[in-house]
């Protein structure tokens, strides 16, 4: 019977569950990674079985894909870990197999399934980090603070808090994930840090600050003024700028049409 | 001329975004800078957009005027001065305090100042360098800045300025001195040449500098560009790409910009285009120039004088493909990396990809397609590992008329016969799809 290791939503949890999984000596063929949480994917005729968060036994597979592996081979494995992919636990193992198996150069071969599905959760989080480095808005709060509210679909939080930290070194601010309910928060020539955030308060806050910030009419208004009428061409502005992102850009009115 | 006095940042802005939308050099990228702790900004090479405007078009930069009075009357610019517009101009602390704010609500990437010329070309330059100079060194600002250097400046101020800008550029407008001549009197192509020359020696000799100090500051660490407008003046295709190819040779040009021609003015020396901008050609301009600076190709090889214009229904890849079928199909696991980039739906990163992935074991269709790979277009140029995907002839109408595919073989036929107009085609094939471009940021 196929066991399936239920591991904790995030990149520590699912290393644990990797740990679990190989050391089982169960055989590749015969266990399964799953996410705690998922249960309405749950399959009969399976074993299933908690895994509770382990740091030492996390860090012993980081270790032995940096030195087995590669280092990007890692980077690889960490981003995936926070894809919107809902297998994501159990494609990192596949994945894995084939890396400690073919070592540094598993990242190239695109040919082989289990590879090319790691490839394409890295590139998906990839677009939507690189998107969200320009779609970010900040509202400027009292007391000097900057925040800004987005709904990635992928958990890219820790992607872009390097990003903003080397730009924005000198500002306060925080960067709310309202799907994940946490934020990324950074005190002025500090560090970030990840806090767990409940934000009804905070989005009330939001809204009133965002009315009386006049530097967004600014915008609105630039943003009207550059557009040359005779090029118009909403299709390709949706291209470059989905519309789920728009909910969250001031220039939209927070919604969904061209203001 | 109405110079208003009294109008809020607000309506300035209205006016002197509005007044320099038409100018696209707008991308931010092309140099990597980290951010000073306590200070703000830095800046990405790879360019971010900030925003999408409702032409399409990327929002990077804030695009602005310093003002919009102007002493030239140039036929095809707003600003010129026989237009009864009104005029106002930014103080240097206003347009301070638009780009810190903008930026720190991460608005923007930085700004893009340009100017009409005030009083003197040296009295418009030194105001931009004043400007530059605060935002820097009060503001400390440390994010993405572009600046127009105003032709017939004193070499000194445009030196100066440089020093505190990522990238400076000065239009060309029109390719030809003859085109220049008659649409851009108070100009000429010295005046533009000589500080685009300028600019590329004060490059250069900084480039040199910094192996020996590592310390000394860098003058426009991003490059210079340039805009040519399509389809004001006669010139065709081949001219353009000849021009630019040249710039980009001797003058070290890091883009060349195309913008499709918008009357905005009433001229009898300016063409009427009922057919609105020229955006399928400035489009194919676009795909040349990218095909110049990343494929290894050279404006000879896409057009020539006997063909000075690109065909309206292939992109040049395709089309300069069509043209060499002999050197095709070319077997996608042992041919060089400039090959394969010749190839129709391959591009730069699809290539390198498939580089990587074939020392590990021959690739086959499928792969490709995973890889990224476009196999509509180049199942016709390739083979993996001896075969075609299907049995198919290598001929030039056979492979044509599948590439156009049947909506566009409609067009085709309508305009072989000659009773097709370019504004059907506009409607017909849905053109400017800029998106599958990527990279190419308007
Ligand atoms: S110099 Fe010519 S193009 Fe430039 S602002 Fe003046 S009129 Fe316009």
């Amino acid at each position: 019977m196929k066991t399936v290791y239920l591991c904790e939503n995030s990149v520590e949890g699912i290393l644990s569950g990797v740990y679990a999984a190989w050391t089982s000596r169960k055989g590749h063929a015969n266990v399964k990674l799953g996410l705690i949480g998922d249960e309405d994917t749950m399959e009969l005729f399976c074993q299933y079985e908690e895994v509770p968060v382990n740091a030492g036994h996390a860090d012993k597979v980081v270790r032995a894909i940096r030195e087995k592996i590669s280092e990007e081979a890692y980077i690889v494995v960490y981003k995936a870990a926070l894809s919107k992919e809902r297998d994501r636990g159990d494609k990192i193992y596949r994945f894995l197999i084939y890396g400690f198996h073919l070592g540094a150069k598993v990242v190239h071969m695109l040919q082989v399934p289990e590879v090319f599905e790691i490839f394409q959760m890295c590139r998906n989080i990839d677009n939507e980090t690189h998107l969200l480095t320009g779609f970010v808005r900040f509202v400027e709060m009292e007391g000097d603070l900057l925040v800004s509210r987005i709904g990635p679909k992928n958990d890219v939080l820790v992607l872009l808090a390097p990003h903003f930290m080397d730009r924005l070194s000198g500002e306060n601010w925080v960067i709310y994930d309202e799907n994940r309910k946490k934020a990324v928060m950074h005190p002025a020539l500090r560090p970030w840090f990840l806090v767990d955030l409940i934000s009804s308060e905070w989005e009330e806050r939001m809204k009133k600050a965002s009315d009386e910030d006049e530097y967004e009419a600014l915008f609105q208004c630039f943003r009207k003024s550059i557009s040359i009428k005779e090029r118009t061409n909403p299709v390709c502005q949706r291209n470059h700028m989905p519309l789920r992102y728009r909910a969250y850009m001031p220039e939209f009115s927070h919604g969904l049409k061209d203001s | 001329m109405l110079i208003q006095e009294e109008l809020s940042v607000q309506e300035k802005l209205e006016i002197l975004s509005d007044a320099a939308k038409y100018d696209v050099a707008c991308t931010s990228s092309g140099v990597d800078r980290k951010g000073k702790a306590g200070t703000l900004g830095n800046a990405a090479a790879c360019g971010i957009c900030h925003s999408f405007s409702a032409d399409g078009r990327c929002i990077s930069l804030l695009k602005i005027l310093f003002t919009n009075q102007c002493i030239y009357d140039c036929k095809y610019c707003i600003n010129r001065c026989s237009n009864d517009v009104v005029r106002t101009a930014f103080t240097p602390e206003e347009v301070c305090q638009l780009t810190i704010q903008f930026y720190r609500r991460n608005y923007i990437e930085g700004l893009f100042l340009s100017s009409g010329i005030l009083h003197s070309a040296n009295y418009t330059m030194d105001l931009i360098y004043q400007t530059l100079k605060k935002l820097r060194e009060e503001y400390h600002f440390h994010g993405y800045i572009h600046v127009k250097a105003i032709p017939g400046a004193d070499p000194v101020l445009i030196e100066k300025t440089g020093f505190l800008a990522d990238r400076m550029s000065i239009n060309l407008e029109l390719p030809t001195a003859d085109g220049l001549k008659k649409l851009a009197p108070g100009k000429s192509r010295s005046k533009i040449l000589t500080p685009m020359k300028q600019i590329q020696k004060g490059i250069t000799a900084n480039r040199y500098e910094l192996m020996e100090y590592k310390k000394a500051p860098s003058f426009v660490p991003a490059g210079q560009s340039t805009q040519m407008i399509v389809g004001a003046t006669g010139e065709n295709d081949f001219q353009m790409m000849m021009v630019a190819e040249a710039l980009y040779q001797n003058y070290d040009l890091k883009r060349v910009f195309y913008s499709a021609f918008v009357p905005v003015n009433q001229d009898s020396s300016l063409p009427a285009l009922p057919g609105g901008p020229p955006l399928l050609r400035e489009h194919r301009l676009y795909q040349a120039d990218w095909l110049m600076r990343f494929y290894g190709f050279q404006a000879g090889e896409l057009l020539s004088e006997d063909r000075p214009n690109f065909n309206v229904f292939l992109d040049p890849k395709c089309d300069w493909a069509l043209r060499h079928l002999e050197i095709f199909p070319v077997e996608v696991n042992r041919a060089d990396y400039y090959t394969l980039l010749r190839v129709p739906g391959m591009g730069v990163k699809s290539v390198k990809r498939i580089i990587a992935a074939r020392r590990n074991g021959p690739l086959d269709f499928d792969a490709l397609k995973k890889i990224g790979v476009v196999l509509k277009r180049a199942l016709y140029f390739i083979t993996c590992s001896g075969r075609m995907m299907y049995p198919i002839k290598i001929e030039e109408d056979f492979i044509t008329s599948h590439l156009l595919g049947e909506e566009q073989k409609k067009v085709w036929d309508i305009g072989s016969s000659g009773t097709f107009r370019q504004l059907s085609l506009f409607d017909d094939m849905n053109v400017p799809a800029l998106t599958d471009l990527r990279g190419v940021r308007l």
